[in-house]
């Protein structure tokens, strides 16, 4: 299941633009490939990472894996709720899972992304 | 680790062909949403049906249902049979009363494990030996050419061969008319109770008083199953079902009909993992052989390794380990309450100095702990011993932050968490 509105990457994460924000998670499937998730890395508010950088990592008892950022910008808000709630990813993961907000530092970094229909095209073949 | 001798060493190179269904697999898409598949020894196999969490609750407070049928089970049988177990494996088998089971070792002549079985003796000369997914193809190869005279079975006498050659058979294959079977693992309190309800009043007081490694044969709902006091998750009830393929999903479908209101859960690989790793029970690959070539004595299961045979293949090399290991499994517990970051594989187990005395072999999350089997100095394993743990960097920004993804042994690092050893195995 994708949302309207939000742009995705072919590593399942997801961004919602709005003007110079964008606010990053990882997307439905993802979560429900990962399992449980038990633990979340949250990045340092103030980093600057480029479109494919690593920003975070999400980690079930089965697997640790990298979220990388779909966009290049800076780190301005991180979801700290995450720390003792890793599930809100499981349970929510388009609205009160989300991971970090950036502010854009690149307009385009987000040209080449996937919109809704794209990425559920996409998912539908994997 | 432990310098050995390649002389005798057996050389299997698998070849992987694409992962089927089990023969469950019909009946595993009927099952609940959030089912989760993925390949596994080349079957697909599901990893939850649920989640891992209440699958391994379900399994201590209730039941839990295990699809086990892609584990191997070869018939060897024949006037040789007993005297060809007890020559190819670790334990003693010739003197092992009929419906009783054994846990044995297929080692190779240089002392390699080749796998971790369980041998059932259905009659004098015929036995049901249940080996790893994983090692089938390797076992069945061994098997071969050991019967064909292909191989050494005595490093320190090249040219001596395999004395009994019993018959051997492929279990899970239906293609000949044979007593074929395959493995279904129903463990935790109630399935006494569940298999009771689908056994006549005869085969329930026979199966209320197994003990834990017998077995008897009855009717399970109408279906004709081998009745197991075995398992893999540390319950002190539960069963391992052994019926013929064509039956397996009758009898699957049937227990979660009847029993899924009464708390029987099916359980994917996830929960298998978890239960067992709580319990202390060795993975093949993890615990046993593996990277660091774990031993049985250095697993714990040195019992079932039995020196005082005359003569079994891989002997000499056991001997040498059982006088000689300094390090071995142990169980440790570890925080694990929200916002602990997992263990894994290879992490450091450091001693109170902070010096690293070992690494995480497995790790599960069971509620708000961690249960963490690590192969460690023999020293620092006593129950009750303070232990630190240290995670290896997993990304290359951990890396860069100067977190380090492999340490040495005796080296000097701070602990992120602390944690403290076990008793080896559990039961619950």
């Amino acid at each position: 299941m994708a949302v309207k509105g939000l742009l995705y990457t072919k590593d399942h994460e997801w961004v919602g633009i709005e003007g110079v924000a964008a606010t990053v998670g990882i997307t439905d499937y993802a979560q429900e490939q990962l399992g449980e998730l038990v633990f979340v890395e949250l990045p340092v508010i103030g980093k600057e990472v480029s479109a494919h950088d690593e920003i975070a990592i999400v980690e079930s008892s089965k697997a640790a894996s990298d979220v990388y950022s779909p966009v290049t910008g800076k780190v301005i808000e991180v979801n700290q709720e995450l720390e003792s709630r890793p599930e809100l990813i499981n349970e929510d993961c388009y609205k009160s899972g989300w991971i970090a907000k950036l502010q854009l530092t690149d307009p385009k970094s987000h040209e080449d992304l996937m919109d809704t229909e794209q990425y559920e095209q996409y998912v539908a073949g994997l | 680790m432990q310098e050995r001798t390649r002389a005798g060493q057996f050389v299997f190179e698998q070849v992987d062909s694409p992962a089927v269904g089990s023969v469950l697999h019909e009946q595993h898409l009927k099952l609940p949403s959030r089912l989760h598949m993925n390949p596994f020894c080349g079957y697909i196999m599901p990893l939850w049906y649920s989640t891992i969490a209440a699958e391994h609750r379900a399994v201590r407070e209730a039941a839990g249902l295990f699809d086990c049928t892609h584990m191997g089970t070869l018939d060897v049988s024949g006037p040789e049979a007993p005297n060809f177990l007890d020559f190819v494996t670790t334990n003693k088998i010739a003197g092992l009363q009929v419906s009783s089971a054994r846990y044995s070792y297929i080692l190779d002549a240089a002392g390699n494990i080749l796998d971790d079985i369980i041998i059932y003796r259905r009659a004098a000369e015929r036995f049901m030996v249940v080996v790893n997914a994983a090692n089938e193809p390797k076992i069945k190869a061994y098997f071969k050419a050991l019967l064909n005279d292909e191989i050494p079975v005595d490093a320190e006498d090249m040219k001596r061969k395999l004395p009994y050659k019993p018959d051997i058979s492929n279990m899970r294959d239906t293609s000949q008319d044979k007593d074929c079977r395959v493995d279904i693992a129903l463990q935790g309190s109630r399935s006494l109770d569940i298999v009771s309800v689908l056994a006549d009043a005869q085969a329930t007081e026979q199966i209320a008083a197994l003990r834990p490694f017998h077995f008897v044969q009855a009717a399970l709902g109408g279906i004709d199953c081998i009745i197991a006091g075995t398992g893999y998750t540390g319950s002190k009830i539960g069963f391992e079902l052994f019926v013929h393929p064509d039956d397996a999903s009758k009898l699957w479908e049937m227990m979660l009909q009847k029993f899924e209101s009464q708390g029987l859960l099916p359980c994917g690989l996830g929960a298998r993992d978890s239960l067992r790793i709580e319990a202390g029970l060795p993975l093949y690959g993890h615990e046993l052989a593996g990277q660091f070539d774990i031993s049985p004595f250095e697993a714990g299961y040195g019992w079932a390794v039995k020196l005082d045979k005359d003569f079994f293949i891989g002997k000499k090399p056991m001997e040498h380990i059982a006088k000689n290991y300094d390090m071995e499994v142990a169980r440790v517990e570890l925080p694990g309450e929200k916002g602990v970051r997992p263990v894994r594989q290879n992490d450091a187990v450091l001693n109170s100095d902070g010096r690293c005395a070992g690494w995480v072999l497995s790790c599960a999350k069971i509620e708000e702990k961690q249960i963490a089997l690590v192969y460690m100095s023999r020293e620092h394993t006593e129950k009750g011993n303070p232990v630190g743990l240290y995670y290896l960097a997993r990304s290359r920004g951990q890396l860069e932050q100067g977190r380090k993804n492999r340490i040495e042994k005796a080296e000097h690092v701070s602990p992120d968490l602390a944690g403290v050893v076990l008793g080896r195995f559990a039961k619950f």
